[in-house]
């Protein structure tokens, strides 16, 4: 497997790999002219034979998803999910700065076989150099004849549009994606109806991430059977993985389901190693809602299945964050109680006040002001906020519990030493100050 | 009408209902804060979810879902089965709760919600005696959000019943949610406070003590107040309200459900027009003219000198030049006895539709509603009770005239003798209408304030305010509602049904149940009295 040839990463490196010159010069846009030769029902059934599980975090396959759009709709919505804001997660960034003319493709075929008129592609408002990249790329694709009326000389017609968020972790959930590009406050809407009934602007409505339609061309090009002998039967196709953290080579990396995260760390072709004098402690592997292993967990494979097993929520985003061991655990934890205590959304009860209280359990353990048992009144806040199946409109309290829950029974033992070493009385002291 | 499981007890409830309604009408105490019949379905506050049985999508087999199921937003459907007795949902419950009260203040003891707080209730039925929470509490700020509402954000449990109401019933859009997480806001867009006719239903819906009406701020604990249930007498949408007072004082009203009128909502105006009932200035006796001089009769004498005065005219110059005035402030029942008193002495007497007021155009909302989607209506005709004057007029048949034609025909002194009845809240008589006063020989005016027929008057009634007084106002839709009397009329005054039962002849106590039972005998249309459905407490 140590040669695996990228199939989503192919031009990367590639001199001008953005414009759609090189990208058809390489072999580009010939998946969507075949597709465009089929019907649409042929393109999903192909999709959804090639199992291509969602690549945006909870693995739901594309095809199905396609297929729970009403038989008799009359307009239907396509929306690209390029909000990438999971923490160490950047697996759409590489490919929206390497192949835009890729996600295009991707996007027109996905539009074809849901019969779409529009794709949106909604883009966080972070990515800034990205949003000209795919904005250049499209004006490209509309020049060409790729995209607008009638395009590549036959009757279907695809407007495609790019629209920027507002900064909000929420907005990649895809309810609250719709709501933000209806230009509402981006709240996750309740279900049913589900989007693909009734989505944006009461359309049925698919939304898709950036990395899943990236591989539907090769899908089209080269055929569900070839699709899914890679990798597992569980976890088809090539996969994007990002490793981030006190390694030699962090960067985004593609493999099929096979590696393990030790292999993500180590091998030469991919994190290869820790940086002299670090010792890795743990490990985020799908991005920070997932949660966390050991090191000795780290024979975990990184599919959609293997993870469960090791008190995950999931793959998640394949985005490995590697923590060494001069890192303090309690600012691990602190750190993941933060980010959910400032981007839960605020609409669910036990989300808003959970993750935000969570959170100041957590700094104050950090502060050195933590007692043992508010380890013990943060795991049942983490299991009183809904861990799966959840109690709240979206998934997101379910991965903000996650994390706090498997830190602190993977690193229960450092973390109480930690307090138990904290001067004595300090705690109250603190909390004497506090109220 | 489906029929549904609920705690493995069936019952039947109105179809297409939320299950959450259904349970609450059925007597189920199931919390809640987001949900408000009136109100679009958000399903965030997580605190009425449910377990359901749910066929499992392998097998078919029914077995309970393993996820609880907001029950506000699962529709009843025949066969439904769910539970809110098992230990998880009462978990959640309790859960809930610990979360709702981590960043709230706790300061009931200076709060204007308390004792109809439903954090408070539900505190103590679902949720946990003591706080594990030792962190500093997040304080959101207090703010003046309108020029009657103050918002609390600290005790707010970001329900957004409030935005919805503005969004949804006055159409406005004033209100909206700012920032993230436990630190989200309510509030209004900067320059544009929350202030609408329909504003004060904001703090109405609101579950617990964060938006505060100004006007009742700190006037009175609400445990000390009593309910008398009403109906509002400011325009002919007739709004079925709740009076609520203490010590013979109107504290305030608040709209009482009425499916047929108001459904939840009533107006502004309503709502803080019930001032005019405690005014210094209103006439609290009755007043007779001899000569020069003004006296105040005893009330048992006063059935006598009507009697005999109205008498002596008609002999002297017929029963054609006598007419009574029912003003549109009058109740069905008090307009039938006064009509009953002048028909029994001049038989042929005019009976005159009291002087109608307009203000303005109807306003219907949501704002840009049309006929299908108009929620509420506050009407330019601002009297009560138009349609039962007149209903009432047509059964006694005669002589029927409008207030216009009875003054041209009383300027050319073709009456001898009058009873005017008023109740305007504000000042009616227009100085060409107080010229009749000179012409008419003798003249009743019956009003809550002085008037400048008063002058040449040779009798004054006081009037009550309705809050004071007790029977039926029919509303421009036809819909006939009765109103009961929440306070006692000021030392010296009579309720105005009162002494028109005693005129009339009759004895005893006023009671609107008993005259509108003789009435209707007479009058059909005065059958229909019609009573909304009793809602449970917490089912709104």
């Amino acid at each position: 497997m140590a040669n695996f040839e990228p199939i989503l990463l192919r031009n990367r490196g590639v001199t001008g790999s953005t414009s759609l010159k090189v990208y058809e010069s390489r072999g580009g846009y010939r998946a969507v002219r075949k597709a465009l030769k089929m019907t649409p029902d042929e393109v999903v059934e192909e999709v959804k034979k090639a199992n291509l599980r969602g690549r945006g975090g909870a693995g739901f396959p594309a095809g199905m998803k396609w297929s729970f759009l009403p038989k008799d709709r009359t307009r239907t919505l396509l929306c690209v999910n390029a909000d990438e804001s999971e923490p160490p997660t950047f697996c759409n960034r590489v490919l929206m700065e390497t192949d835009p003319h890729q996600l295009i493709e991707g996007t027109i075929i996905a539009a074809y076989a849901t019969k779409s008129q529009i794709a949106y592609i909604y883009m966080r408002v972070e990515f800034h150099e990205q949003f000209h990249i795919v904005q250049r790329a499209i004006d490209e694709a509309y020049a060409a004849g790729y995209l607008g009326t009638k395009i590549f000389g036959t009757d279907y017609s695809l407007e495609c549009y790019v629209h920027r968020g507002a900064g909000a972790y929420v907005c990649g959930e895809e309810t609250g994606l719709i709501e933000s590009l209806e230009g509402k406050r981006g709240w996750p809407r309740i279900k049913p109806p589900f989007p693909a009934v009734e989505g944006l602007f009461r359309r049925p409505t698919v939304v898709n991430n950036v990395e899943t339609l990236s591989c539907v061309p090769h899908i089209i090009e080269r055929g569900a059977a070839w699709f899914t002998g890679i990798g597992p039967p569980h976890s088809t196709g090539p996969k994007l993985f990002c490793i981030s953290g006190p390694v030699k080579k962090p960067g985004c990396y593609e493999s099929p389901m096979t590696i393990s995260v030790r292999d993500l760390l180590e091998r030469e072709d991919m994190g290869g190693g820790m940086l002299p004098g670090k010792r890795a402690k743990a490990v985020l592997p799908g991005g920070a809602s997932m949660g966390i292993i050991s090191a000795n967990e780290f024979d975990m494979k990184m599919d959609f299945e293997d993870p469960r097993k090791f008190g995950l929520l999931g793959l998640g985003t394949a985005a490995a964050v590697v923590i060494d061991d001069s890192i303090d655990m309690r600012v691990v934890l602190r750190n993941m109680a933060r980010f959910y205590g400032t981007e839960s959304c605020g609409q669910c009860t036990q989300c808003r006040e959970g993750t935000a209280w969570m959170h100041k359990m957590a700094t104050r353990i950090a502060m050195g002001a933590g007692r043992v048992e508010d380890l013990d009144v943060m795991l049942q806040t983490a299991r009183n906020m809904g861990m799966m199946p959840g109690l709240s409109i979206c998934g997101l309290p379910d991965g903000a519990t996650y994390p706090i829950e498997t830190i602190i029974k993977k690193f229960r033992g450092e973390l109480e030493s930690a307090i138990r070493a904290q001067p004595a009385g300090r705690a109250k002291r603190v909390l004497s100050v506090l109220n | 009408m489906p029929k549904i499981t609920i705690d493995n007890k069936e019952i039947e409830c109105r179809a297409g209902v939320p299950v959450l309604q259904a349970a609450l009408e059925a007597g189920w105490d199931v919390p809640h804060y987001c949900y408000h019949p009136g109100l679009s379905i958000v399903a965030s506050c997580r605190l009425c979810l449910m377990e359901m049985m749910m066929p499992n999508p392998k097998t078919q087999e029914l077995s309970w879902s393993p996820k609880l199921v907001p029950s506000c937003q699962t529709p009843v459907k025949d066969g439904l089965i769910c539970r809110f007795g098992s230990d998880t949902v009462k978990h959640n419950q309790r859960v809930c709760m610990e979360f709702f009260l981590l960043n709230h203040p706790l300061d009931c003891p200076v709060c204007d919600q308390a004792g109809e707080c439903y954090l408070q209730d539900y505190s103590y039925k679902f949720g946990n005696p003591t706080s594990r929470m030792v962190d500093q509490k997040l304080k959101n700020p207090k703010k003046d959000i309108g020029p009657r509402t103050l918002l609390y954000q600290d005790r707010c449990v970001m329900c957004s019943r409030c935005v919805r109401v503005t969004d949804e019933v006055s159409g406005t859009f004033e209100l909206g949610i700012v920032n993230r997480g436990s630190r989200c806001e309510i509030d209004a867009f900067p320059g544009k406070p929350l202030d609408n006719p329909l504003q004060g239903n904001v703090v109405d819906v609101c579950p617990v003590g964060a938006m505060l009406d100004k006007d009742f701020l700190f006037k009175r604990r609400v445990w000390e107040l009593r309910s008398t249930s009403s109906v509002c007498p400011k325009c002919a949408t007739g709004c079925a309200i709740h009076v609520d007072h203490a010590d013979n004082k109107v504290y305030r009203l608040k709209p009482r459900f009425n499916p047929k009128v108001n459904t939840w909502w009533m107006c502004d105006e309503g709502r803080f027009g019930f001032k005019y009932v405690h005014d210094k200035k209103r006439i609290v006796k009755p007043i007779v003219r001899r000569g020069m001089d003004h006296e105040s009769p005893d009330w048992a004498d006063v059935p006598d000198i009507v009697r005999f005065r109205f008498s002596e005219l008609v002999k002297r110059d017929g029963a054609a030049k006598v007419a009574a005035v029912l003003s549109p402030f009058l109740s069905c029942e008090e307009a039938w006895l006064l009509c009953k008193f002048i028909r029994s002495l001049a038989p042929t007497a005019a009976l005159v539709t009291g002087l109608i007021p307009y203000s303005g155009e109807d306003r219907k909302f949501p704002i840009g509603s049309n006929n299908g989607t108009t929620k509420f209506t506050i009407l330019k005709e601002k009297c009560p009770n138009r349609r039962g004057i007149e209903t009432i007029l047509k059964a006694f048949g005669g002589t029927t005239l409008t207030f216009d034609e009875f003054c041209k025909k009383a300027t050319t002194g073709e009456f001898s003798a009058a009873w005017i009845t008023g109740g305007y809240p504000e000042p009616w008589v227009e100085k060409e209408t107080a010229k009749i006063a000179e012409k008419i020989e003798f003249l009743v005016v019956q009003d809550i304030f002085e008037n400048e027929l008063c002058t040449g008057a040779g009798m004054i009634f006081p009037s009550c305010g309705w809050a004071e007084r007790e029977g039926s106002f029919m509303n421009a839709a036809g819909v006939l509602q009765s109103f009961e009397r929440a306070i006692a009329p000021p030392d010296g005054a009579k309720q105005d049904g009162q002494y028109l039962y005693d005129i009339a002849g009759y004895s005893g106590l006023y009671r609107a149940t008993r005259i509108r039972e003789l009435m209707s005998a007479e009058v059909p249309a005065m059958k229909e009295l019609y009573v909304p459905p009793e809602m449970p407490a917490h089912a709104h």
